[in-house]
């Protein structure tokens, strides 16, 4: 009787320590106050330091939603075609290719990330042979914009798009593609009036699987980014490691969490629970 | 037959037990029910308390007189200290001579006195790695570190530590070397009067590097970091202490004897800089890339990487402009935290690197500016043990000593010791929060 139970310890425990005590950590942390030298905090119910954050820094929240948006939706247009690809047409070799997917990723995120700044440097591979063919202006430099962030963002979030896209895809029965050409529908009309729709869910969550990593990330901006394209990833990291503003910083964290969890909640209300554990 | 499964009308009532329709009819406690019941239960009863707990109090530090409590660091205490006979050295990376993996001036050291050193080079950052050692200091127990390397440009790391008296006074008896050898850069310094928690390791400059072949004349002033001749191709320092310094220097202020009027007027010339689209990105360590790389033309930057830079002929056009209202002279100290447990040990290895035999060998391998003037006779001509290692360090390095001694960077001239300034040193955090919340929106501001 007790077996179930029992089954689920390990999980539960891990759980416990692993995910829900830090959470409670962060979120008591954001109403402390903190002494910045000596590290003392004590739990004060400051709840006006979220409002302080949200007013120091609410460009970077916009200037961070700008980007990642960005990013997701570039992602989700390329990703589309590859996914349906492999699932249609990948026959025995989905696997390889999915593998291929993925190899970018056995190199360390940072690193992927400098050479994105090296390919786009302003004499570089790219942008220095345009140059030297005078098909760009010599001072022109794609570093330091907002574009050489989003590049960097799309280019290292696709994965988490690409593989729900292929899971919700693949899911989909080939009986109902032919059914639909039995009934006189031409191959634009099966994709639009069949496919599309029931890859509804799939796209949600891939969108809610790129889309919030790519919100707190603060590796791509650093790096590819200029002076005016801050985002909220950066704020959240000089809060806990420069100025060691332990309650700024985890308050910032918490409001992100909360736009994740909207988002989440948005889901299960509108395609129900069941495909949240089917696609994530 | 009778059908045994189904009762006649007449019986049902009779032969049926109310309690089996109870069970019947009655809603369950599902697993799931009881789980998130369960789960909402604790969560009420242990949240609050729990969030209550989770403040830290922290040691509060000793405030009254100059020391620490319990008379650590006292002569007194130091008279009962003992040699251990091992030392744990934390460092920055790439700051110590390496040859073939070994520290010739440790096995040396380790020779000498039979102290057996533990060199390891955790210190990537002053803030992340005071960050670490802060839980065990507050909590009054060892931090695993016998001798650490901090810079005196980060009041919140050093500054922290000597304004919460986490730092061993040092034993001034021990410090022969050090009285005998150490350049009037380092001794008695503005951060640490009469050296009494730290020694220096080795210092540099923030000054501005640029490129030659692009800017011919910078001028002789910091006015190149703010010429809109090269907008979109200056780098700045995002780390805010160097950038506020150079904010202060343009507007002709010390940043020793700067106050927070000044602070504010340098903040919005540097925020000027920014809204002019002059300064293409503000730069952590990575700066050298993109000056190599011609992203940026004229930057911030640190003497020793200028001087590493030139040592490749492919990057010799990057010269070091020391401008006339001074360059910020920044040291990196060694310093004993509190509750170490190998104090003896710690100040014979500190004061063991200020030999001018040692430093010569630390500094053809370094090229930092040496604390130790008296290394550039040693590293001309070298005798002795010194001359072994460097000789046995030489295939590696690939430059002769002659190269080392002569170097502006590593000896400075005494032209450039009269342009060397010193970091505005703080002396409350809230005086840090003031200086941040002006600056930190230049770097992380949009």
């Amino acid at each position: 009787m007790l077996a179930p139970y029992l089954l689920s310890l390990p999980a539960g425990v891990w759980l416990l320590a692993l995910f829900l005590v830090p959470l409670v950590v962060m979120l008591s942390l954001s109403l402390q106050s903190c002494n910045p030298a000596t590290g003392a905090c004590v739990l004060t119910w400051h709840w006006a330091e979220f409002g302080q954050q949200l007013s120091l820094y609410h460009t970077q929240f916009l200037t961070s939603f700008y980007f990642a948006g960005a990013a997701t939706l570039i992602d989700l247009v390329v990703s589309f075609p590859i996914a349906y690809w492999i699932a249609f047409y990948g026959g025995s070799k989905k696997n390889f290719f999915l593998l291929m997917l993925l190899v970018p990723f056995f190199v360390s995120f940072v690193i992927r990330t400098v050479v994105w700044e090296f390919i786009l440097s302003d004499q570089g591979v790219v942008l220095g042979a345009l140059k030297h063919a005078h098909l760009l202006p010599q001072s022109f430099h794609v570093l330091g914009t907002g574009y050489a962030v989003v590049a960097g963002l799309a280019y290292n979030y696709l994965p988490f798009t690409a593989l729900p896209l292929y899971v919700a895809i693949e899911r989909i029965d080939r009986r109902v593609l032919d059914a639909a050409y039995d009934l006189y529908a031409t191959k634009r009309a099966a994709f639009t009036r069949v496919i599309l729709p029931l890859t509804i869910p799939g796209l949600f969550a891939a969108f809610l699987l790129t889309f919030i990593p790519a919100l707190g990330d603060y590796v791509n901006q650093v790096i590819l980014g200029g002076t005016n394209n801050t985002m909220i990833g950066t704020v959240i990291q000089n809060s806990f490691l420069v100025t060691l503003d332990y309650p700024g910083g985890s308050a910032l964290s918490a409001v992100l969490l909360a736009i994740a969890l909207i988002g989440i909640f948005a889901y299960a209300r509108l395609l129900g629970t069941r495909t949240i554990e089917e696609y994530l | 037959m009778k059908d045994q499964d189904s009762p006649q009308p007449e019986e049902r009532d009779s032969h049926t037990d109310p309690a089996i329709w109870r069970g019947l009819t009655q809603q369950r406690l599902s697993r799931r029910q009881l789980l998130a019941s369960a789960g909402t239960g604790a969560g009420v009863l242990g949240l609050s308390a729990f969030l209550a707990a989770c403040g830290v109090k922290g040691n509060a530090p000793a405030v009254s007189g100059s020391s620490p409590a319990g008379g650590v660091g006292t002569a007194a205490w130091w008279a009962k200290q003992k040699l251990h006979h091992t030392v744990n050295f934390a460092n920055w990376p790439y700051y110590i001579d390496v040859l073939k993996g070994k520290h010739p001036t440790l096995e040396h050291f380790t020779q000498q006195t039979g102290i057996q050193v533990n060199y390891t080079e955790p210190i990537n950052d002053n803030v992340a790695f005071y960050a670490k050692i802060r839980p065990s200091l507050a909590a009054g127990q060892y931090t695993g570190f016998d001798v650490i390397v901090m810079t005196n440009n980060t009041p919140n790391a050093l500054g922290y530590l000597m304004q919460n008296r986490w730092l061993t006074p040092l034993d001034q008896s021990m410090m022969t070397n050090f009285y005998k050898y150490a350049s009037p850069l380092v001794k008695n310094p503005s951060w640490d009067p009469g050296n009494k928690h730290t020694m220096a390791w080795q210092s540099g400059w923030t000054a501005i590097g640029y490129n030659s072949s692009v800017i011919k004349n910078p001028g002789t002033t910091v006015d190149v970091l703010f010429n809109k001749k090269y907008a979109g191709r200056v780098g700045m320092m995002s780390d805010l202490q160097e950038l506020g310094s150079v904010g202060l220097l343009a507007i002709g202020v010390e940043p020793a004897t700067s106050t927070e009027s000044d602070w504010a007027k340098a903040a919005k010339k540097l925020q000027l800089q920014k809204s002019d689209g002059i300064v293409r990105a503000y730069y952590d360590q990575s700066y050298i890339n993109h000056l190599k790389n011609g992203d940026t033309v004229v930057t911030q930057a640190w003497s020793g990487d200028i001087f590493q830079a030139d040592l490749n002929s492919k990057y010799r056009d990057l010269k070091l402009l020391i401008p006339n209202e001074g360059a910020m002279f920044w040291t990196d100290n060694m310093c004993i935290p509190l509750y170490a447990q190998n104090p003896k040990d710690a100040m014979a290895v500190m004061d063991y690197f200020y030999q001018p035999q040692v430093q010569a060998v630390v500094e053809y391998y370094n090229d930092y500016v040496c604390p130790v003037p008296a290394a550039k006779q040693v590293l001309l001509h070298p005798t002795g043990w010194a001359q072994q290692a460097l000789t046995a360090m030489k295939p590696e390095i690939g430059l002769p000593t002659s190269k080392t001694a002569y170097a502006p960077t590593v000896f400075p001239t005494p032209q450039a010791i009269q342009h060397s300034r010193s970091y505005y040193s703080f002396k409350s955090p809230e005086e840090l929060t003031a200086w941040n919340n002006l600056f930190l929106p230049i770097v992380q501001g949009s």
